[in-house]
């Protein structure tokens, strides 16, 4: 197993928004309830779960792009979210993220190869000669012709610009990248060229990934270990084909199944499926899960699961797997 | 494809016959096709999806059958839309809005963008009835709020007074296809309409729709660009290319002999849930804009198995030898008398 490369520790974010109308309230949104998993070196960690879930506040936080509330983020043996401003620096060239539509990072009336130097002379890594020739090397590297240098944002297509937004990612050299969905949304022919590209670079690189998505068959493919969240918590942590072909909590289960395969010789099971996922607002009592979930016990609407470890890589939380409660059989 | 008379009505098994559909877009001073010669049949109660990416042409077929392409921008040929007897194509303005409040309906992928933010849940459902069945208001208000239980809202009844903002994105969806489903249309055109969704809330609204279709008979064109969804739902597919049909076949004969090059190439380039996937195939190049297609096949800077007379000659959609029902527009895959079987990640 790698060394680990970063540690995530209770990481939690509320956020406070005042909400309604008439009378506006304030209201509590629990967007990341004390998450901890470990991305090990040269490998990808895959966050999944539906929209809302605190997958990207997860990905924000651990960058400080936001401010987390509590819990620890290490990297590499040094802790970030104390940092001061010039370990901030250094840690900031290391760790990069890739967003879901680069557009929305990129300034409109910035030429690309201007974008893609202004890293490098922000952080004094090259003069502007060194840059030009880099920015060249760059583009090269995703698949880019050297002429979109001189071009515009808008005038490329959704996977050109994520080709764009990667060579960005790049450009300094990280060690850790998070990727939050940067393929949702692009045809899947599109959606290949840059998972191939992306697999390529963690090759080349050796770099780790934070892999945000929504898409099970994308995490698959491209992690090695995995969490599902729900309502800002991780319901379950594994290596990637154990949690798929063996689910223990049952969102994950619902979520495989609900996932529709290219297959018509294995339609899913449909008709199971309960509810929608309530507000991070006011999360229901106990396991998050319970009003949806299928094996819910007397215990589930009281007290939230304790996370149970199955073994050094793989965890659950729910009490079903608890021996105090459920004991290990969730009926499959 | 069963071949049928090339003129007169459509014979009784279809819901919806679409020959030599052709939808042209005005930009900067020419006419361009975005939907080119598209020819299917709907059969009753049958689900045909379309399936193919962005821009391939999906929605505009289904815009044009329904008279909806707005006429200052685009222009609407076909050699005929057959629908009970009448001839789409030909028909005049008036006639159109009546096929669609009764006979056609449709669903479309953003349902915020088709409510009216202003207005109740249960008072836009009404209204559609009353427009088109000419109930009276308190009969409309019944048969709405039985069309929202019919379509699973929780407690349909307490919240016919709310309005669009407070329902999730699922529930608007549902909302959507209660408008739809009001008037008991023979044919539903759904557009993407799980595309927005979240998985499992996709599941609830393509298993409602399953179920919706058994009870009332309806035939459906479901549009969509996931795979997965199409293995899920339908009876029969359609893959779209470039504007073109370049394959047509039932479900599974279409998952298990993909013929089209790119309905192959496409098939293993889908990153899976269910297994491991050793090595990603991958599609080079994009999907050219309709102002630069190319003569011949349209996917043929793309295709790996193209021969010099591909770029040249425009293709047919063809059927092929060994299954008549499953027709492929590729000189290659038409012509080898025995086809190579494609085995798609065994
Ligand atoms: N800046 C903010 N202010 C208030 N609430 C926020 C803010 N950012 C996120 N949230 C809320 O926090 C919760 C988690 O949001 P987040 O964006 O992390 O989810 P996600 O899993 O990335 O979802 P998606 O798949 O839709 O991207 C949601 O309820 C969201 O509305
Ligand atoms: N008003 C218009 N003017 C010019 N071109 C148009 C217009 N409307 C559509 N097109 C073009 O027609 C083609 C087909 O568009 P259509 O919306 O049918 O694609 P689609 O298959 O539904 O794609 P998507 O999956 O993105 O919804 C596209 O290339 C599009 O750019
Ligand atoms: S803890 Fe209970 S409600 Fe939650 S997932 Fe497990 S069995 Fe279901
Ligand atoms: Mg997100
Ligand atoms: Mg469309």
């Amino acid at each position: 197993m790698p060394d680990p490369i970063l540690q995530i520790t209770d990481l939690k974010k509320h956020f406070h928004v005042r909400r309604g109308f008439p009378n506006p309230k304030t209201v509590i949104v629990r967007a990341l309830d004390e998450i901890s998993f470990t991305v090990r070196k040269g490998t990808a960690f895959g966050l999944v779960g539906e929209s809302g879930c605190g997958k990207s506040t997860a990905g924000r936080c651990l960058l400080r792009l936001i401010e987390p509330d509590s819990g620890s983020v290490v990297f590499d043996g040094v802790p970030v979210l104390n940092a001061d401003t010039t370990t901030m620096r250094a840690l900031r060239r290391r760790m990069q993220i890739v967003f879901q539509d680069p557009y929305s990072s990129l300034n409109p009336r910035k030429r690309i190869g201007a974008a893609l130097a202004e890293p490098l002379l922000v952080h004094g890594m090259a003069n502007r000669a060194e840059a030009r020739e880099r920015v060249r090397d760059l583009l090269a590297e995703v698949g880019m012709p050297k002429e979109a240098a001189d071009r515009f944002p808008h005038e490329f297509s959704g996977g050109q610009r994520q080709r764009i937004g990667i060579a960005r990612a790049l450009a300094l050299g990280p060690d850790l990248v998070v990727a939050d969905e940067p393929v949702s949304g692009l045809d899947v022919s599109i959606q290949s060229q840059i998972l191939l590209l992306l697999k390529r670079l963690k090759d080349t690189h050796h770099l780790s990934f934070v892999f945000i998505s929504h898409d099970l068959g994308v995490i698959r493919y491209f992690c090695q270990e995995m969490a599902v969240m729900y309502l800002g918590r991780i319901v379950e942590i594994g290596p990637i084909p154990d949690v798929f072909e063996e689910p223990l909590h049952p969102y994950t289960r619902t979520l495989r199944d609900a996932s529709p395969v290219p297959d018509p010789t294995s339609k899913s099971i449909f008709t199971k499926i309960e509810g929608e996922v309530p507000s991070a607002v006011k999360p229901p009592s106990g396991c998050h899960f319970h009003p949806r979930c299928p094996h819910a016990m007397p215990v589930c609407r009281e007290v939230y699961p304790r996370w149970t470890a199955i073994d050094a890589r793989r965890g659950v939380a729910c009490h079903l797997f608890d021996d105090e409660h459920g004991g290990r059989d969730p009926a499959p | 494809m069963a071949r049928r008379p090339a003129n007169g009505q459509a014979p009784a098994q279809f819901a919806l016959d679409v020959r030599g559909l052709t939808t042209s877009f005005y930009v900067g001073g020419k006419w361009f096709p975005a939907v080119r010669d598209v020819s299917f049949a709907l059969k009753r109660h049958e689900t045909l999806a379309l399936v193919g990416e962005s821009g391939c042409g999906k929605s505009m077929t289904a815009m044009s059958i329904m008279g909806l392409v707005p006429k200052d921008a685009g222009r609407v040929k076909a050699e005929a839309i057959l629908f009970e007897g009448q001839d789409l194509a030909r028909a005049s303005e008036a006639k159109m809005r009546e096929v669609r409040g009764d006979g056609i309906s449709m669903v479309f992928q953003e349902p915020m963008t088709s409510l009216n933010p202003v207005l109740t849940i249960g008072f836009q459902v009404s209204e559609a009835l009353r427009h088109h069945r000419g109930l009276s208001r308190r009969d409309a208000a019944a048969r709405a709020l039985h069309i929202l239980d019919q379509v699973k809202i929780p407690s349909a009844k307490s919240r016919f007074n709310d309005y669009p903002h407070q329902f999730s994105g699922g529930m608007r969806q549902r909302v959507m296809i209660a408008m739809a489903l009001a008037c008991q249309p023979k044919i539903l055109l759904a557009d993407e309409p799980t595309t927005a969704l979240d998985v499992t809330i996709q599941a609830q609204i393509l298993e409602l729709l399953r179920e919706l279709k058994r009870e009332t008979g309806m035939a459906m064109i479901f549009i969509t660009h996931n795979l997965g969804v199409v293995a899920e739902l339908a009876d029969r597919v359609a893959v779209m290319y470039a504007g073109q049909i370049v394959e047509i076949a039932e479900v599974a004969e279409l998952f298990a002999r993909p013929t089209h090059p790119y309905t192959e190439a496409l098939l293993r380039s889908i990153p899976r849930s269910d297994r491991d996937t050793a090595e990603l195939y991958t599609i080079p190049g994009q999907v050219p804009p309709i102002t630069r297609m190319p003569p011949g096949c349209k996917f043929a800077d793309r295709c790996a198995y193209r021969l010099d007379r591909c770029q040249a000659e425009e293709q047919q959609l063809a059927p092929l030898a060994k299954a008549p029902a499953h027709a492929v527009r590729c000189w290659r895959r038409t012509e080898e008398t025995q086809p190579e079987m494609v085995v798609v990640d065994a």
